[in-house]
């Protein structure tokens, strides 16, 4: 088969798989090598869905010998299969990487035999590129649950990100739709990279030299809407593989029907809200020192689809605001609806030498829109009269989408514009999680 | 009106500071190039490039205010935007009372102008290390021509020489013709000679078909954004993207 047909093909068989970060290695060059890997991360171009390209994102192979209901690459499911060589991985991550096309390459497969024949071919594209290529840009493999602990971690010397793909959020899901998977299957391959990490970590104190092993961390992708479970199921699995499994970042992928099979939801169109609320929340429990339990409970196990999450938080909790701008210390301004992280910290930076006003925070470039129902500047509101809980809500609500002109929320995939720390690109922090 | 005319170098512009200080007059503005509308009440004063004097400035700017001042103050001039130059000196002046908290005063004009420009500058740069596209000349040399808003080519051209180390590559601003070149031991700033502007870019280079294969293929179909994609990727940089011919 023609390299072109085969690109196609496995790319597109991989394009379901929403990581793409490139973040979090600062792997350098070598001498006479190629590539090295940036902490920020970088993208490299826009599809047209608006998902950011960083990384050639592809499948070793798509021959599968499951049957998971939700996935184009079921055995049962018929669509043209290709495989790779490693030879041709390697030379198009080489060639595509020298035009600056990519950061690097991100490599999944599904299961070709069985899980150690499939490991130990995504184990010899990378040797090859880092071995024979020198090449020294950014590879996240995926570890096939599965395979032998030993390939994992010579596979995980070589990279700088592994992810072991959870996929469906409980374990009621997983018998119902991909009844061939284990969830011990998937969580040792997981707790097993997660130990090593933490190993190397502290080796590398002892030994500056010490080998590297996945230096940009675990990643893990969910998916969200094929079945019955509820946002808090979802958030809190999120917050026990932060705490537990100390993953560098959880995927949320919303379900694109690609199957009709009757045990799957019948959606018309994926539930791209539901997403983008998880991103949401998921950014609050990372960088806003929220806890899953904060935001929802049994009365409320879903989020809000008028309301994000910060705001519905601070509606609920009226009694804690308002606080005043001058005064409130940094994790409680990061509460403050409107209020993110650059934000808050230029208020902080610009009270040691001025008290603030509500002209100053406008001229800070502080979006009062939201942020005006819940502080004080100099002990003064924004209106002078007390606002009710209710009336709030409905303001949110209502002045805030008719004011940006209905961002059609359906259709803005937030994940692109993630950037793993919110530090860089800060223009489009208002538009993605920073809430 | 005194006005200071320099002659755009960023050498220049910190001369022109120093002869604030020490010249005749301080200035009202300080502009790059001699502005046609100009009233006849005004008094211009051309400015000569003094390097001595320009790395005075420079160290001054350094120890009495901050490294980061210094950088804020290069990426803005580095922007190019109108009477960026008089903010600058307005910047500096500022910050040579209050050191290094000059960057805390957010909410005052010229520090406010000073850091929006140098912002500005390093979105650009950041999303044009991602953007910009070598085209493999058949003579095996990677060609990037790209057209940035701002002049960003001094700044972007290092990451390449620590990424794209074993090539031989030029990295060309076609709208100031102003171009970096690597060959492998170290990257030189230039003009880049007129028989080079105009070679043509007619390679038959497989990969940037195959890129652009897996460009569409990568895409889902259900959730096309063309939106989303324009926000994040502006079509003023399309031009040069293989993926966008
Ligand atoms: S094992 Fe992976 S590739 Fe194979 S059907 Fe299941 S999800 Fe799809």
């Amino acid at each position: 088969m023609e390299l072109q047909k085969k690109l196609e093909i496995l790319s597109a068989a991989a394009k379901y798989d929403v990581s793409c970060s490139s973040s979090g290695s600062n792997r350098k060059n070598t001498k006479g090598g190629l590539g090295n890997a940036t902490s920020c991360g970088i993208c490299h171009s826009w599809a047209d869905d608006g998902r950011c390209i960083s990384l050639l994102k592809i499948l070793f192979s798509n021959y599968c010998v499951y049957d998971c209901a939700y996935c184009v690459n079921r055995s049962s499911n018929d669509v043209p299969r290709a495989a790779f060589t490693p030879q041709e991985v390697a030379d198009l991550t080489i060639n595509f990487y020298r035009r600056n096309y990519i950061e690097g390459l991100f490599l999944s497969s599904a299961v070709t035999k069985n899980a150690n024949h499939t490991m130990e071919l995504l184990y010899e594209s990378i040797r090859l590129l880092r071995e024979e290529y020198k090449f020294n840009g950014y590879i996240h493999v995926k570890a096939i649950p599965g395979a032998d602990l030993a390939l994992i971690e010579a596979t995980g010397k070589l990279v700088d990100r592994m992810s072991v793909n959870i996929e469906l959020p409980s374990e009621k899901g997983l018998k119902l739709l991909a009844p061939q998977k284990e969830k011990q299957a998937i969580l040792k391959p997981m707790n097993f990279i997660s130990s090593k990490i933490a190993e190397k970590k502290d080796e590398i104190k002892v030994f500056k030299k010490a080998p590297l092993f996945v230096p940009g961390g675990q990643s893990t992708q969910l998916i969200v809407g094929a079945t019955k479970d509820h946002d808090m199921n979802i958030l809190k699995l999120s917050e026990n593989l932060y705490k537990k499994y100390n993953l560098k970042r959880v995927y949320y992928s919303a379900y694109v029907p690609v199957s009709k099979n009757p045990l799957l939801p019948d959606l018309k169109t994926p539930p791209l809200l539901r997403e983008h609320r998880l991103y949401q929340a998921d950014w609050l429990l990372r960088f806003y020192g929220f806890s899953a339990d904060e935001l929802l409970d049994e009365r409320n196990p879903d989020f809000d689809p008028q309301l994000d999450p910060k705001a519905n938080w601070a509606v609920n909790n009226i009694s804690l605001f308002p606080v005043e701008v001058n005064r409130a210390d940094y994790e409680m301004l990061l509460r403050v609806p409107g209020i993110g992280v650059r934000s808050a910290k230029k208020i902080i930076m610009a009270r040691k030498v001025k008290s603030l006003c509500f002209e100053d925070l406008k001229k800070l470039g502080v979006v009062l829109k939201r942020a005006r129902f819940f502080i004080t500047c100099k002990g003064k509101y924004f209106f002078n009269y007390n606002m009710e809980q209710l009336l709030i809500r409905q303001n949110l609500i209502n002045g805030w989408e008719t004011d940006e002109k209905k961002q059609e929320w359906e259709q803005i995939s937030i994940l692109s514009l993630i950037p793993e720390k919110p530090t860089l690109q800060d223009k489009l922090m208002s538009i993605t999680g920073e809430i | 009106m005194v006005n200071y005319y320099y002659d755009g170098t960023f050498d220049g512009l910190l001369t022109s500071v120093y002869e604030s200080y020490y010249g005749i007059e301080p200035p009202d503005k300080i502009l790059r190039c001699k502005n046609l509308q100009q009233s006849i009440l005004d008094k211009d004063i051309d400015i000569v490039t003094d390097s001595e004097k320009a790395s005075k400035v420079y160290e001054a700017i350094h120890k009495k205010i901050s490294y980061d001042a210094l950088r804020n103050v290069y990426h803005a001039y580095l922007s190019e935007l109108d009477e960026i130059d008089t903010y600058i000196y307005q910047y500096l002046r500022f910050g040579f009372k209050k050191g290094k908290s000059v960057d805390l005063y957010l909410t005052s004009e010229e520090v406010l102008k000073v850091h929006s420009a140098a912002k500005k500058v390093r979105t650009e740069s950041h999303l044009m290390l991602g953007l910009l596209r070598f085209r493999k000349l058949n003579g095996g040399l990677y060609y990037a021509p790209y057209s940035p808003v701002y002049n960003i080519t001094a700044l972007i051209s290092d990451h390449f020489v620590r990424r794209l180390s074993d090539q031989f590559w030029i990295i060309h601003d076609t709208k100031r013709n102003l171009a970096a070149v690597y060959n492998m031991v170290e990257c030189v700033l230039t003009d880049l000679p007129e028989e080079l502007q105009h070679q043509s870019l007619n390679t038959d280079d497989c990969f940037e078909d195959l890129w652009k294969k897996y460009f569409d293929s990568i895409c889902i179909k259900d959730r096309i954004n063309p939106k989303l994609q324009k926000r994040n990727m502006p079509a003023r940089y399309w031009k040069y993207l293989v993926e966008k011919q």
